[in-house]
């Protein structure tokens, strides 16, 4: 970690639009489950505040329901994930629970030379991401 | 009666017995009846000829006056017969008819005969038809026709008589050749020779022809879509999961020599202001896969030949010396030629080398084998034919390529720079994988190659290449080190984490050996996600440099690793042999060795969203080892796409298509002139009632894009608004150079139309492309002027100010200017004719199709949409048709001619000539004749053209891509408000209705 942090600050001081282009990568991530729900801000807050739902509920064809699922936001989709387990948890009458947990995810961003002799150069950022377990109590 | 009528009653008497003629109706049945019955017959029919016109005579004086019944009643049947229309006369008749007096034994006799008739003409079956097909429906049953006892029992019999003339009527086989020396497979691969004299096949050519529409493009054969239902399931193939492509008819050309003489001689042919060139470091030292756009030399922008890709080869290398470099470009077969040419003329190398070192194999042995084995193979013995089923074998390695003739030298050499260029089309395999689960795939079918460990029988395996590297330490830890990076990938989910364009080296077993019994998806792990330095050495560096060394670049080792493949059929019988049927195959040092080049393809980069969409690798196999790939890469789970597949993928990513999205191209230029020769060819199938009338939907253009006017016209537009405000001070100096710029343009407008009328007019038939071509011609004369922007500075320039509201969130890009007029006059100076690639997406409905116009909302739109906001868009008035009425009078004209032939048939050679060539010149819904003004044809000023378009699964609306005149787009980003900057109007070739989309430039 600390050695690549070292290189950054220096890139910090001679970077240029005109010399590089950035790229954003796409955050490392492991693999889906099926109750895993990453919130993004394209998709309509309602359609993915349903498909949790849905997973909870079992669905329309009889599924197996979730006892829990896990909504992960990243970044500017913090928020919506928190609000989105808070709406599932004051939609279900109590028998939902939600337990969060907070990470710190790296993130790449790559660096494009628009000139021959550059090397494209990486840089590493930090955001912040939510993961929240929402699962079912038998109410008592 | 009618005709129809009388053929039909011919065809039922067709198979009458003759003795019985039973020909119309009851009347003439009682004739018959009475004349046998009647005694002498012969006798009456003898008076009959002679009788016939006085008897007639006498009926019609007094039919009723006549005494004598038996002459009575002959006449008035004589009389039915000839009127054929018995039953009409029939029932004044009867009642007189009936005879007085009747033999038995006459009678009897004569009923006999019938009756035996009838039932010669019951057993007779009347019909062609055999006797399954006469069943009816629901008495049918499957495969009657081969097993006789599934048809009814009566008809068995009968069945069974033609069943034995059918086996009669067959062709007899050759009694020398049973069934399994017919499949045998020397003549199997003789006569799959024979079928790709023209259009080459893949190596995974069976497997796809058994299960895609296949289409001849491009001197190959190639699966264009699969034919079972599945746009959607690649879709998702290609977003979650994992598609493979045979990429194989790719071209590749490689270049060896020294590294500055190569760089010196690329670069006239790559500007850096399109992006990084051959040159680039990371590129050059074989960590990266780059790609350029190449022009004609020194002749950017202008004359562009293609977008490649290109890899150098990584400068460790163990044996060769470190002087010379290895470079490899791939193309599209389309470019090929053109680029070929103009390589080997920027390398100066013009000397072909026959059999050279590089390649020993020259084609020319290949066809005179297969002319040898062709004729002969009959009459040869068992043996020699054992023996030719080995030539025939290497007939089938051997064969090449496509796109260049057999007997042209393959490798080129100057003496001046020393760079050999060799084209090495068809010597690799390349597949694609796409999407997230290619890294699942290929850690499941591939499994690193075993290192030689003992020194023990190595006199027996074939590998000595690979025993050779197995000797050197150095060998063993690097590629103990590319097996690392490669399981590494296994704890990685998508391809596009990867830094873009990484290549990764590695040899292989034979993947044959661990394929799966049934198939199966691989998925990912969740065990192999570690989250170690290693990954993130991996996914911050990519690949180190010395683990992108493989042997596939090594010409010897990949012919000997082709030759010594071990057949399918050996494999599979030493698996037969196995004590535990199912177990593992284990080869030991007779196992192959494979080189492969893994290189990732790094997916949608530009734009914002969707980063990183239909990512994948592709993978680069010696020649011969393309199905052994193929079979256990879909063992695992990946789904096969075609050229479909393809264009889909390019639309996703907002990529041009090659070739089709070139139009600056020559390949780009003819590939649109055959889509608007096929399209013309199918408008002109349907009957002119249910096509569209594109002259009254103010299309004039349908099937294809008339680049060259549109830029043309915007520049004259342009230049007369310059003129117009020519009092105006500013600019006074950018104004400077455009005028004689534009004069020459100007001058050339003036003079186009009319080489295009004198064209039209003695030209016949598909007018409309041969304009096309006719401008082409005339402007590749004069210096084509069109060319496509990609100065990446400017194309940024352009995005940001295409963006809707630019000032709020882009402040902190320093090098941005506004958009004033000198900033739009300093790009028109340098480009004053050209297009740039946008991307377009609906605001609400529509899904727009290829050749759209992309037009500029005018205010009144823009203000109705900002009031209204279910406002759809703007509808074009009809047209009216000026062609109609031209035609119609065509026609009359033709008319007219027939009448006049039918009276003099002397001038018939004249007539049909003049009527002919002027209906072939107007085809009803099309404009004919030279085009009106583009621009200014519509109530919307036209901006451009979509080239590609649908609707859009990614990102479930309609999206396009197409290309736009820069100074129409500079001209109406400069005239509208900041807030809906950005938007324009598309409308369909075959519709009259607008539709909102904004509009976004990617860089």
């Amino acid at each position: 970690m600390a050695e690549n942090r070292e290189p950054r600050g220096a890139v910090e001081a001679e970077l240029d639009p005109v010399e590089y282009t950035l790229r954003k990568r796409l955050p490392h991530r492991l693999p889906r489950r099926p109750n895993d729900i990453y919130v993004n801000m394209k998709t309509d807050f309602k359609a993915q505040l349903a498909r949790c739902q849905k997973l909870l509920d079992g669905g329309a064809k009889g599924q197996n329901a979730c006892t829990e699922i896990y909504i992960h936001g990243l970044g500017l989709a913090i928020n919506r994930a928190i609000n989105i387990a808070l709406q599932l948890q004051a939609g279900s009458f109590g028998s939902l629970q939600v337990a969060a947990n907070t990470s710190t995810v790296e993130l790449v961003d790559e660096l494009e030379p628009e000139t021959d002799t550059r090397e494209p150069l990486t840089r590493i950022r930090n955001n912040s991401a939510i993961h929240i377990r929402v699962f079912r109590v038998t109410p008592k | 009666m009618s005709n129809a009528k009388e053929r039909k009653h011919a065809k039922k008497m067709r198979n009458q017995p003759t003795n019985v003629t039973l020909s119309s109706g009851f009347v003439a049945d009682k004739y018959v009846k009475h004349h046998n019955g009647g005694g002498k017959p012969f006798q009456r029919k003898k008076q009959e000829p002679h009788l016939g016109t006085s008897r007639q005579r006498s009926v019609k004086m007094s039919p009723q006056l006549s005494s004598e019944p038996d002459v009575n009643e002959q006449s008035s049947s004589k009389i039915m017969f000839k009127k054929k229309g018995g039953w009409k006369a029939g029932p004044e008749g009867t009642s007189q008819e009936i005879p007085k007096y009747i033999t038995a034994s006459t009678f009897a006799q004569a009923r006999a005969a019938e009756i035996s008739a009838m039932l010669k003409a019951v057993t007779q079956k009347s019909s062609n038809s055999l006797v399954f097909q006469t069943l009816p429906r629901h008495m049918r049953r499957r495969a009657m026709s081969h097993n006789i006892k599934r048809l009814p029992r009566q008809l068995q019999e009968i069945a069974q008589k033609e069943a034995e003339k059918a086996v009669h009527q067959k062709k007899e086989h050759s009694k020398n050749k049973c069934h399994k020396a017919r499949r045998c497979h020397i003549n199997r691969t003789l006569a799959f020779n024979h079928r790709q004299r023209k259009n080459i096949w893949l190596e995974t050519h069976i497997w796809h022809a058994k299960r895609f529409h296949m289409v001849k493009k491009w001197g190959y054969c190639l699966g264009e879509r699969p034919t079972v239902k599945s746009h959607r399931a690649c879709y998702r193939a290609m977003t979650n999961l994992c598609l493979l492509q045979d990429m194989s008819y790719y071209c590749c050309l490689e270049l060896k020599g020294q590294e500055e003489e190569i760089l010196k001689a690329l670069s006239q042919m790559c500007s850096i202001d399109a992006g990084l060139t051959f040159a680039a470091v990371h590129c050059l030292s074989g960590k990266r896969q780059g790609s350029v756009v190449l022009y004609r030399a020194n002749k950017y922008p202008r004359e562009m030949l293609g977008p490649v890709s290109f890899i150098w080869k990584s400068e460790r290398t163990p044996s060769d010396t470190s002087e010379n470099r290895q470079l490899w470009i791939w193309l599209h077969p389309t470019l090929k030629q053109d680029i070929l040419d103009e390589i080997k003329a920027v390398c100066l190398c013009l000397e072909p080398i026959e059999s050279s070192v590089c390649i020993p194999n020259p084609l020319l042995t290949p066809a005179q084998e297969k002319s040898q084995t062709g004729p002969d193979d009959e009459k040869i013995s068992k043996k020699r034919k054992r023996k030719d089923y080995q030539d025939a074998k290497s007939v089938k390695k051997l064969i090449g390529d496509g796109t260049r003739d057999p007997s042209q030298p393959r490798s080129w050499v100057s003496s001046a720079t020393g760079i050999t260029v060799s084209d090495l089309t068809m010597e690799l395999n390349r597949f694609r994988l796409i999407g997230p689960l290619s890294h699942c795939v290929l850690t499941a079918a591939l499994k690193a190659a075993l290192i030689h460990t003992g020194e023990a029988d190595t006199e027996e395996t074939p590998h000595h290449w690979w025993i050779d590297s197995c000797k050197s330490s150095d060998s063993v830890s690097l590629h103990q080190r590319q097996e690392a990076v490669f399981q590494l990938l296994g704890g990685i989910s998508s391809p596009a984490e990867i830094p873009a364009g990484t290549i990764l080296g590695l040899t292989v077993g034979d993947p044959r050996v661990n394929l799966p019994q049934k198939w199966s998806k691989a998925l990912p792990d969740p065990e192999r996600f570690q989250d170690n330095e290693k990954v993130r050495q991996l996914l911050l560096e990519g690949v180190p440099v010395e683990c992108t060394h493989s042997f596939i670049w090594n010409q010897d080792i990949c012919k000997s690793v082709t030759e010594n493949k071990i057949s399918d059929q050996d494999l599979n019988r030493m698996r037969s042999e196995l004590l535990v049927p199912g177990s593992q195959l284990v080869l030991g040092p007779r196992e192959s060795k494979i080189p492969i080049l893994l290189i990732q393809q790094p997916g949608k980069v530009t734009g914002e969203d969707r980063v990183g969409w239909g990512s994948g690798w592709d993978v680069l196999l010696p020649k011969g080892w393309g199905m052994a790939f193929w079979i256990p890469f879909i063992y695992r789970g990946a789904r096969v796409g075609g050229l479909k597949e393809t264009t889909v993928h390019s639309q996703y990513k907002r990529a041009p298509n090659i070739p089709a999205d070139f139009p600056d191209c020559l390949a780009g230029s003819r590939v649109a002139k055959e889509q608007a020769k096929d399209l013309l060819e199918m408008y002109k199938r349907r009957p002119p009632a249910k096509r569209p009338n594109y002259v009254k939907l103010g299309t004039v253009t349908p099937f294809y894009c008339p680049w060259e006017q549109l830029t043309q016209e915007w520049e004259s537009r342009v230049q007369a608004q310059e003129a117009s405000e020519a009092s105006a001070p500013g600019g006074k100096e950018s104004d400077a150079p455009v005028p004689g710029k534009i004069h020459q343009p100007s001058h050339e407008a003036s003079r186009e139309p009319e080489v295009m009328d004198t064209e039209c007019q003695d030209q016949e038939g598909n007018e409309r492309v041969l304009d096309q071509d006719a401008s082409e011609k005339l402007v590749t004369a004069t210096g084509s002027q069109l060319c496509v922007l990609r100065n990446r500075k400017l194309l940024k320039q352009l995005s940001v100010w295409c963006g809707p509201s630019s000032k709020d969130r882009r402040t902190p890009c320093r090098g941005h200017q506004d958009l004033t007029r000198e900033a739009c006059l300093s790009i028109l100076a340098h480009f004053p004719r050209a297009l740039v690639w946008v991307s377009l997406s609906l605001l609400r409905k529509g899904s727009p199709e290829p050749h759209t116009m992309i037009c500029v909302p005018t205010k009144e739109d823009l203000l109705q949409l900002g009031q209204d906001q279910h406002y759809c868009g703007p509808q074009e008035s009809r047209h009216s048709d000026p062609f109609k009425s031209m035609i119609l009078k065509a026609k009359e004209k033709k008319k007219m001619a027939k009448k006049q032939n039918q009276g003099a048939t002397s001038s018939e050679a004249l007539a049909p000539g003049a009527p002919a060539t002027g209906q072939e010149a107007l085809t009803l819904g099309l404009w004919s004749g030279p085009l009106p003004e583009v621009t200014t044809h519509c109530s919307r000023t036209l901006l451009g053209f979509v080239t590609q378009g649908d609707f859009s699964m990614a990102v479930g609306c309609g999206e396009a891509l197409g290309f736009v005149s820069v100074t129409g787009l500079l001209d109406m980003l400069a005239s509208q408000p900041a807030t809906t900057r950005g938007l324009v109007l598309l409308r369909p070739p075959a519709s009259l209705q607008y539709r909102f989309a904004r509009m976004a430039i990617e860089v």
